[in-house]
């Protein structure tokens, strides 16, 4: 397909939508010829204000009358699955936003179900693309950071911000829905990040979530669990992973410690430093590593103005990063951004934090 | 007479309540979402014991919550409309919320009367002369999906309940305020001038700010309601003595709080508009089109403003621009004491 420009079809015109077509709006190998959501008056704002020529109510519809190359999935987690299938059984390449589907066991049908179609399937793990991890990963690959021994992932999450405040102003909204509630519709960004180090297919995982907030509603909102800690121990790698919807600020970062030095990776600053043994003994020791980190930091700080200023720092920029890959692995048949196994790791680890929270969350 | 108003525990719709309650409206039904904050209307309640106040408990969002709330009632205030928020989300809980208020309307109570509460910002102003008088006459907006998300779907809400009005023919009042203002209401509207970081850049110069007080624009909603018969009628909303932005920012410094200001006249606002646009053009997005030539000339190109029409009601401004400034500032240098900042 090389040469060609792939036509790519958006379903679900909610909140995420508008990052998809406006990333998929800069990239010259594609381009985005119609959309489509249940309510149509959704479908029609998206496609005015993004400038899409076509928008569907009819999922089945638009397959038929667009013929796209690619559908990007942007609905409820509840519905990806049947969406899926629909696009790949119409000859569509997917993407599906995180999480991939509800259950575990879905996860794997809807990847099968890829693979004997044979058509590309990706999901928006879109933090796995972003600068600090691109560079993370090339750092742990040039051997500075040695052998992983330990991973520490954060992922600080605002109520107060839009998405928060839709799921707290509706009772009914899809997040209630999930099995792992607040915590299902996030830590696909928690997780995918500490799995590329801890390499086991079934790690040991142990989870502990909580409700921090008062009480409010008088329903199912109440009980919304909104604290999780997670250990996860692997053979030769262990890890530690902080959901927090109440720390400020909503910190997000990935702390490598290596057998030879302790990397952090921080994707609200969109920095990478590395904090290194001591050159020098005793109280020089001590001394030294303040300046270090200084300059470190104020190396990050103008890699990211240099960046501004070739017009390479916008907010989706791991997104755009995985979209680029995902439809250069399907014009050139490269390999996937995200390897099946890993899609298959992630979620076999939440159905098993969601197990152990079973319960939490539930409204009497 | 029963009434439903959406939106009601909002700025507007806590103020209009109260106004109904005034006027002597018996059933008042307020639709609110589960678990909001209703405090305005509780301690209305409060102080009303003998108003017939009932919650309507539902989210428009859901298509199949305004059925109840619909019924029965023989005229609905429609006030519910997202003010911020990610554009999608503002159209859902604008749009589409309008959408299923109606079609509930549609299937269990057509014939009711509408009162829908719009804005001057479905008004398309950009292409008209500076000093155009805007009247009920003024063109609407032709390209919505330039303007900011507010304006856009405000716009559309209105295209919605004009579309239903035809389909149904019910009676309708649609009323469009400029800027309401008051005690519990935001601080500096937009069309005086936008805070960037620790500098406020006053871009209304010596424009006229069509404010409306929540309590005179509350009267002047029940006032077109109560006038109306049949058919479409469509009401400008603002009052009287309107300061000009130099004069309200000038009050705002001396009551509220010292802003470090800084004019920028019409023409370099112009030309800020076009370099923000081509930078965020050439960006790809990497800095948000806050400004536009477009943007900047609907809001801050100039116009004068007439309420004649809104008069003709018999609507008069009851409470004098110079007393509602004084009460709006006087409550934001209490919240701002109390902020400590």
């Amino acid at each position: 397909m090389t040469g060609e420009k792939l036509k790519v079809a958006v379903v679900g015109c909610g909140q995420i939508a508008d990052g998809h077509i406006s990333e998929i709006q800069k990239l010259d190998n594609a381009e985005v010829t119609a959309l489509c959501d249940r309510e149509p008056l959704m479908a029609e704002q998206a496609a005015v204000r993004h400038g899409v020529p076509g928008h569907y109510r009819l999922f089945e519809e638009l397959l038929e009358k667009e013929r796209p190359d690619v559908v990007h999935i942007t609905t409820p987690p509840q519905s990806h699955l049947p969406l899926a299938i629909q696009a790949i059984d119409a000859g569509c390449h997917v993407y599906v936003e995180k999480p991939l589907t509800p259950r575990y066991e879905e996860t794997e049908r809807l990847i099968a179900h890829a693979e004997k179609k044979n058509r590309k399937l990706t999901i928006g793990h879109i933090y796995y693309f972003d600068p600090p991890a691109l560079a993370l990963r090339d750092l742990y690959a040039s051997g500075a950071i040695g052998e992983a021994v330990h991973v520490e992932s954060f992922y600080g999450y605002n109520l107060a911000g839009p998405f928060g405040k839709a799921i707290l102003g509706d009772g009914k909204h899809w997040v209630h829905q999930l099995p792992g509630k607040l915590f299902h519709n996030n830590i696909d960004h928690l997780l995918n990040k500490v799995l590329e180090f801890v390499d086991d297919e079934r790690p040991m995982v142990v989870a502990h979530g909580e409700v921090r907030r008062t009480t409010r509603f008088g329903d199912i909102r109440d009980t919304m669990p909104d604290e999780l800690r997670i250990l996860i121990q692997g053979e030769s790698t262990s890890a530690y992973a902080t959901f927090s919807s109440h720390v400020k600020p909503a910190a997000h970062f990935l702390r490598l410690y290596g057998t030879k030095n302790i990397a952090h990776a921080d994707f609200v600053a969109r920095t990478l430093v590395l904090e290194q043994e001591p050159s020098l003994p005793s109280a020089l020791g001590r001394l030294l590593p303040a300046f270090g980190m200084a300059r470190q930091y104020r190396r990050e700080g103008w890699r990211n103005v240099r960046r501004f200023l070739r017009s390479d720092f916008h907010f989706f920029s791991g997104m755009n990063t995985l979209i680029s890959r995902f439809y250069d692995s399907i014009l050139d048949d490269a390999p996937l951004p995200i390897p099946y196994r890993d899609i298959l790791r992630i979620g076999w680890v939440m159905e098993e934090i969601f197990r152990q929270l079973d319960g939490l969350g539930e409204h009497s | 007479m029963s009434v439903l108003v959406t939106g009601s525990n909002g700025f507007l719709g806590s103020v209009l309540v109260e106004r109904l309650i005034a006027q002597g409206t018996k059933g008042i039904r307020c639709f609110v979402r589960e678990g909001s904050n209703r405090s305005r209307l509780d301690r209305l309640r409060e102080r009303h014991p003998e108003a017939e106040i009932e919650y309507y408990f539902g989210t428009l969002n859901s298509a199949g919550d305004p059925v109840g709330a619909v019924e029965g009632v023989s005229r609905i205030y429609h006030l519910a409309a997202a003010l911020d928020g990610a554009p999608a989300d503002m159209f859902l809980n604008t749009v589409v919320a309008t959408k299923n208020l109606l079609e509930a309307v549609a299937t269990h109570n057509p014939s009711v009367e509408m009162v829908h509460v719009s804005s001057f910002s479905v008004y398309g102003v950009a292409d008209l002369p500076a000093g155009h008088i805007l009247t009920e006459e003024t063109p609407l907006e032709k390209h919505p999906e330039k303007r900011d998300p507010y304006a856009f779907v405000k716009w559309y809400q209105e295209k919605i309940v004009m579309e239903y009005q035809k389909r149904l023919d019910f009676p309708l009042v649609v009323l469009r305020p400029g800027v309401i203002y008051g005690p519990n209401g935001g601080g500096i509207s937009g069309r005086v001038g936008l805070q960037l970081g620790g500098l406020f850049l006053h871009l209304g110069g010596s424009n006229r700010i069509p404010l409306s007080y929540v309590e005179n624009c509350a009267d002047a909603i029940i006032t077109c309601a109560e006038q109306h018969g049949c058919g479409v009628a469509i009401y400008n909303v603002h009052d009287d003595d309107l300061p000009t932005s130099r004069a309200y920012l000038r009050s705002y410094k001396k009551k509220v709080k010292r802003l470090r200001s800084v004019p920028v006249p019409y023409p370099l606002l112009q030309l800020i508009s076009r370099g923000v646009e081509w930078y965020h053009h050439y960006s790809r997005g990497q800095l948000p089109a806050i400004f536009t030539p477009y943007k900047s000339a609907n809001l801050w190109k100039g116009n004068l403003f007439d309420n004649s029409k809104l008069k003709s009601t018999g609507w008069r401004q009851r409470i004098p621009t110079e007393e509602g400034m004084e009460r709006t500032f006087s409550f934001l240098a209490d919240a701002d004491a109390e902020r400590g900042t």
